[in-house]
């Protein structure tokens, strides 16, 4: 036997690593939520080096898409241009109807539904992997953040906070493809589940009956009480209906540009 | 004690040159895989127990800097180690195309075990169709990285002086008995 396990040795250490890491890995696939003491520690000694590092590589990529890279700054323009134009056209029409809102509001007594408070974060680090879709921003717990709290900006959903450090966290993007929110067509108010794929996002579950079109809006429903009511998640820009399924295969495109983010907001709990 | 601590303090640095540096210019899928490249550099350099170890840690390291769960990265870094020192037992590793040849090994593997665990322990999703799509960029990006950084190395390595030799030079043979 000792014979066995001396010529074997390196093997059996081999195997028995493996199996540690496998037993690691499903213990921590049941607990989720959780963030490891591991992953606190790390979070915490390189948040500071993670800051410095991303600003200097904003200096980086700033000289090169503002001077070197100038197709894209073109194209960008041109098309600012054209929706300057287009909402130059539709303002009057806006203000009309914001008129009437306000009069509808005070009619009916509206209440802001949602009370809680915002938190400005930066962002200063991405996801290691080339795969998973995650961000690190420089507020942690210290800060009042907790898992599973919900990350937007101006423009709509950018995603939930899964792991917490003391003096920083990680955001799981919409787009990630573990990810998913429930959601609902805005012109028709039908429900779906968006989930992420990497690059956009695909709106799951809408019916077939409702015939949803290009263009359409795709917002946050409020169902699960994670994201608030109302919150943009995208346009939609293919829609797929087979007589085979029940529902529609929408193809999604987020209104913000997930590899540019820099600053978010980290919607907190409500004050008790 | 020196090795693993100079292994994963270089296995730091490059995850934070990875999320932040190269974050800021390059798309996800262009960014090369530095703790892969580092764990197949020791996988032909060190003795046995001390690379699965940093082969462990490494990817324990890569879990805690990528949104995945603790554990994935690092049953996959320590499967490459494995793969590597299996080619190594049999191959001429004082060849320097031979450790390219083994990075894309790598690479592919890489790919292969984490869409199997996801497939196998959590819900996979649209995870394959990405690690697909994103394959022959990061093969690509990842041979690019490693012949610039033994490349780097060699010319390094005299300046330093405390080692004799690397991945692609006559020290292997120490280890392989070549």
């Amino acid at each position: 036997m000792r014979h066995f396990l001396k010529r074997h040795q390196t093997l059996i250490l081999a195997v028995l690593l493996l199996l540690a890491m496998l037993l690691v890995y499903s213990f921590n696939l049941r607990q989720k939520s959780a963030t490891t003491l591991l992953e606190r520690v790390v979070l915490a000694v390189t948040e500071p080096l993670q800051a410095a590092l991303t600003l200097s590589g904003r200096s980086v990529g700033a000289l090169w898409t503002r001077y070197l890279w100038l197709i894209e700054t073109q194209e960008q323009n041109l098309a600012l241009s054209r929706e300057n134009r287009e909402l130059r056209a539709s303002l009057q029409g806006v203000s009309e109807t914001r008129l009437e809102n306000q009069r509808l509001r005070k009619l009916l007594d509206f209440v802001e539904t949602d009370p809680r408070p915002v938190l400005p974060a930066m962002v200063v680090a991405e996801d290691a992997s080339s795969w998973a879709r995650t961000i690190v921003i420089d507020k942690g717990a210290l800060q009042g953040v907790r898992e599973g709290l919900p990350v937007v900006v101006a423009e709509g959903v950018v995603g939930r906070v899964i792991k917490v450090a003391p003096g920083s966290a990680r955001v799981l993007l919409v787009i990630d493809a573990s990810s998913s929110v429930a959601g609902l067509v805005q012109r028709f108010r039908t429900r779906g589940v968006a989930r992420g794929n990497g690059r956009g996002l695909t709106f799951e579950y809408a019916l077939r009956d409702e015939t949803v079109q290009v263009g359409d809006l795709i917002i946050t429903s409020g169902m699960g009480g994670l994201f608030p009511k109302g919150l943009v998640l995208g346009y939609v820009t293919q829609v797929q209906r087979t007589d085979a399924s029940l529902f529609q295969q929408i193809e999604l495109h987020p209104d913000l540009d997930f590899s540019r983010l820099e600053e978010v907001l980290v919607l907190l709990e409500p004050p008790p | 004690m020196r090795v693993l601590l100079l292994s994963f303090c270089c296995g730091l640095i490059f995850m934070l040159l990875q999320t932040t540096l190269f974050a800021a210019v390059l798309p996800p899928e262009l960014r090369p895989n530095l703790l892969l490249i580092l764990v197949v550099y020791l996988s032909l350099n060190e003795s046995f127990s001390r690379a699965a170890l940093l082969a462990t840690f490494l990817g324990a390291l890569q879990d805690v800097f990528s949104g995945t769960t603790l554990g994935l990265y690092a049953i996959t870094q320590l499967m490459i180690f494995m793969l590597v020192r299996l080619f190594a037992a049999r191959l001429n590793v004082e060849s320097r195309r031979l450790l390219l040849i083994l990075l894309s090994a790598g690479t592919l593997m890489q790919a292969v075990v984490i869409a199997f665990l996801l497939a196998l322990f959590a819900d996979a999703g649209a995870v394959l169709q990405i690690l697909i799509l994103s394959l022959p960029a990061q093969l690509l990006v990842n041979l690019l990285t490693g012949f610039v950084l033994l490349n780097l190395l060699l010319k390094v390595q005299p300046l330093l002086g405390t080692r004799l030799g690397m991945a692609g030079i006559p020290y292997q043979s120490k280890h392989h008995g070549a």
